[in-house]
C-alpha cells in the first residue's frame, strides 16, 4: 500500500511539474492545434483531397495530429527522468525504501497521463471546428477515442521509458526517439489514407503501431462506416499487447543509486 | 558498545578503478563519525552504498544489525553531496513528498515539517520555489528533509560545502539538536569541522581505512607541534636542501607552505635557521590539529606501499 502511495505522490509531483511549466503545457496543445488549421486548411483548399471519403482534409488529419501530440508528449514527459538525474532529485528517490520500480511506475503514470491528457484535449479542441461522422455517437466515440489514446500512450511511456534507462544523454535520447518515431508517424495514416499507398508503403504501414492507433481514433471520430478501416478488434489487440509488453519493457532496467547518483 | 555499521573487506570497482579496495568500518551506534579522505578516496561511494542499503559485490556490511536490505533505507537519512531538491517545489512541498515516500502519515508530516522549517531557519521562505533559495539555504534544507522521518542513521556527505561559517554552526546546531539517538557518518574533506563535530574519524585513502579513532587519539599517537615555515622559494630543491642540512626526515609541502612535525618546535627552529637562512620569509609553531594527523597518516601510507 504504501509502495502505491509513494507512486501516486511521484506521479502527482511530475504532473504538478508540467502544470507550472506554462510554456511546455500550452506548446504541447497549440502547435498541433495550429498543425492542424495550417496543414489541414492548406491541404483542404490547395489540393482538394477528393479522394477522402468525407473530402475535408482537416478532419481526417485530426486523428493523425492527436497521436502526433502524443508522441511528442510522451517524450518531453520521459524527458523529466533526465531532469531529476542531472538535478539530483532521482537520488532522493532511490534512497527511499521503495524499489526503483515503484519509481518508476509512479514516473511513467505521470507521462502517460499527461500524453493521454494533451491528445484528449486537442481533440477536444478541434471536435467543434470539424466534420466528424460520430459513428457511435458522441459519448461512444470520446470513450473509445480516449481507451485507444491511453493505450497508445501506454505504449510510447513505455518505449520512452525503456530508452530513457538505457540512453546516458538527454540528446542522444531525442535523438532515438526522434528517428524511430517519425518515420512511423508518416506510415500511420496519420497525414495520408494507407489503403492508396503501394505494396511496401502498406507493408510497413501495417507493421506500424502507430496505424492501429490512427484507425482507431479514426473509427471513433471521423469515420461513417467500417470500410477501409482495420476495425477495433485487431486495433484494441495490437495497441493492448504491444503497450503492455513495451511498459513492461520499460519497467524492466532500473537506475541505481550510485556515488554520482546515476 | 553496538555498531551502527559494520564493514568488512568491502570491493567495489566502476570499470577499472577500484573505489573501495578492501574498506574495513566499524560505527559504533549514537556516535558522529567522521570519514575523511580526499575527492575520490571512496567516502561518497561508501556511504551510497549504506544509503541504498545496498549488498556490497564483495566482503560483508551490516546496517543497523541487519544486512542490507531495502526496508533499511526507511530507517536510514541522507544528505547527499549535491541538492536532492527540486527547484520548482517549495520547502514545505518538498519535505511533505519526503515524507510521503518514507511512510510518514499526513498530520504527523505536516507537524513535523513545519518544526524542522522553524529549526533549520526555513519557515519563512517555506513556500517560495527552492529555485529562489540561496547554497547554504538549500544545504539546511536537504538536512531537514533527511531528519523529517526521524532515522536511526543519518548520513551527511560533505553536508556544508559551499555553506558560510554562520549558516554551519545553525546546521550543525539543529542537526545536533534534531538527531536523538541516531548515529551520524559524515563523509568530509573539511578537517577543521571534522575535529569540531565528531567523537571518531576514519582517515580513507585510495579505498581503504588507513587509520581510525578519536580525533584526540589519532592527534596524541603523532607529535605534538607542527612548524609551518614559509619559503620564499618553496621550490623542491630547497625543501629537500632544508631539510636534508636540518636533519629531518619527514617535511610536507602543503599549500606553500613547509609542514614540519616535531614534539620539541623550541629545538628544531633554531635548526631550520641554520639550514636555511634567509631563505625563510615566515615560520610559525602550532599545536598539531586532526589535518596534521590526517597528512601524517597518509604520507605514512604512501611510504609504507612504495
Amino acid at each position: 500500500m504504501s509502495g502505491v502511495r509513494a507512486a501516486a505522490a511521484i506521479a502527482l509531483r511530475d504532473l504538478m511539474g508540467v502544470a507550472r511549466a506554462r510554456s511546455q503545457l500550452y506548446s504541447s496543445v497549440l502547435t498541433p492545434l495550429l498543425f492542424l488549421v495550417f496543414l489541414g486548411n492548406g491541404v483542404s483548399h490547395g489540393l482538394e483531397p477528393a479522394a477522402l471519403p468525407a473530402g475535408n482534409f482537416t478532419a481526417y488529419l485530426v486523428a493523425g495530429t492527436v497521436v502526433m501530440t502524443s508522441v511528442f508528449s510522451s517524450t518531453f514527459s520521459s524527458a523529466s527522468y533526465y531532469r531529476d538525474r542531472d538535478s539530483g532529485f532521482l537520488r532522493l528517490l532511490l534512497s527511499s525504501p521503495h524499489s526503483p520500480r515503484t519509481v518508476m511506475l509512479g514516473k511513467s503514470l505521470a507521462a502517460m497521463t499527461i500524453g493521454a491528457l494533451q491528445a484528449a484535449l486537442v481533440l477536444a479542441v478541434a471536435a467543434p471546428f470539424v466534420d466528424f461522422g460520430w459513428q457511435y455517437g458522441i459519448g461512444g466515440g470520446i470513450a473509445l477515442a480516449l481507451l485507444t489514446v491511453v493505450l497508445l500512450n501506454l505504449m510510447l511511456t513505455g518505449l520512452a521509458q525503456a530508452l530513457a534507462t538505457r540512453v546516458h544523454s538527454m540528446q542522444g535520447f531525442h535523438l532515438v526517439m526522434n528517428l524511430a518515431l517519425f518515420p512511423l508517424l508518416f506510415f500511420s495514416g496519420a497525414f495520408f489514407p494507407v489503403d492508396g499507398l503501394p505494396a511496401w508503403m502498406k507493408v510497413l504501414a501495417y507493421v506500424n503501431p502507430l496505424t492501429y492507433a490512427v484507425d482507431g481514433l479514426q473509427l471513433a471520430t471521423y469515420a461513417t462506416g467500417s470500410g477501409g478501416f482495420i476495425g477495433y478488434g485487431i486495433d484494441f489487440a495490437v495497441l493492448g499487447v504491444l503497450g503492455a509488453a513495451v511498459y513492461g519493457l520499460g519497467l524492466s532496467r532500473v537506475p541505481k543509486l550510485t556515488y554520482s547518483g546515476q | 558498545m553496538s555498531s551502527a555499521i559494520a564493514a568488512r573487506e568491502i570491493r567495489r570497482s566502476y570499470g577499472d578503478r577500484a573505489a573501495l579496495d578492501g574498506f574495513t568500518l566499524e560505527v559504533p551506534a549514537g556516535s558522529i563519525f567522521g570519514v575523511l579522505g580526499p575527492n575520490g578516496s571512496g567516502k561518497s561511494t561508501f556511504l551510497a552504498l549504506v544509503a541504498g542499503a545496498e549488498r556490497p559485490p564483495s566482503g560483508t556490511l551490516t546496517i543497523l544489525g541487519e544486512a542490507p536490505h531495502p526496508r533499511l533505507r526507511a530507517r536510514i537519512g541522507t544528505v547527499f553531496q549535491e541538492n536532492a531538491s527540486d527547484p520548482l517545489m517549495s520547502p514545505r512541498e518538498y519535505l511533505l513528498f519526503a515524507a510521503t515516500l518514507f511512510g510518514v502519515d499526513g498530520g504527523t508530516a505536516r507537524r513535523r515539517a513545519d518544526e524542522l522549517l522553524e529549526r533549520f531557519g526555513l519557515a519563512g521562505r517555506a513556500n517560495d520555489p527552492i529555485s529562489t533559495l540561496s547554497g547554504g539555504t538549500r544545504r539546511r534544507l536537504e538536512a531537514a528533509r533527511a531528519l523529517l522521518h526521524r532515522p536511526e542513521l543519518l548520513l551527511l556527505d560533505e553536508p556544508t560545502t559551499g555553506v558560510d561559517p554562520e549558516e554551519r554552526r545553525l546546521l550543525w546546531e539543529t542537526v545536533r539538536a534534531e538527531r536523538g539517538g541516531a548515529t551520524v557518518l559524515l563523509a568530509t574533506n573539511d578537517l577543521h569541522e571534522a575535529d569540531a563535530v565528531c567523537d571518531l574519524v576514519a582517515f580513507v585513502q585510495a579505498g581503504r581505512v588507513v587509520a581510525a579513532g578519536a580525533p584526540a587519539e589519532l592527534k596524541r599517537d603523532l607529535r605534538r607541534q607542527a612548524v609551518r615555515v614559509e619559503l620564499n622559494a618553496p621550490d623542491p630543491g630547497t625543501v629537500e636542501r632544508i631539510a636534508a642540512e636540518a636533519g629531518l626526515d619527514r617535511v610536507t609541502v602543503l599549500d606553500g607552505e613547509v609542514l614540519v612535525m616535531t614534539d620539541d618546535a623550541t629545538a628544531l627552529v633554531p635548526r631550520l635557521f641554520a639550514a636555511a637562512g634567509n631563505a625563510i620569509r615566515g615560520l610559525r609553531i602550532e599545536e598539531a590539529s586532526l589535518e596534521d594527523a590526517y597528512f601524517q597518516y597518509i604520507q605514512r601510507r604512501a611510504e609504507a606501499v612504495r
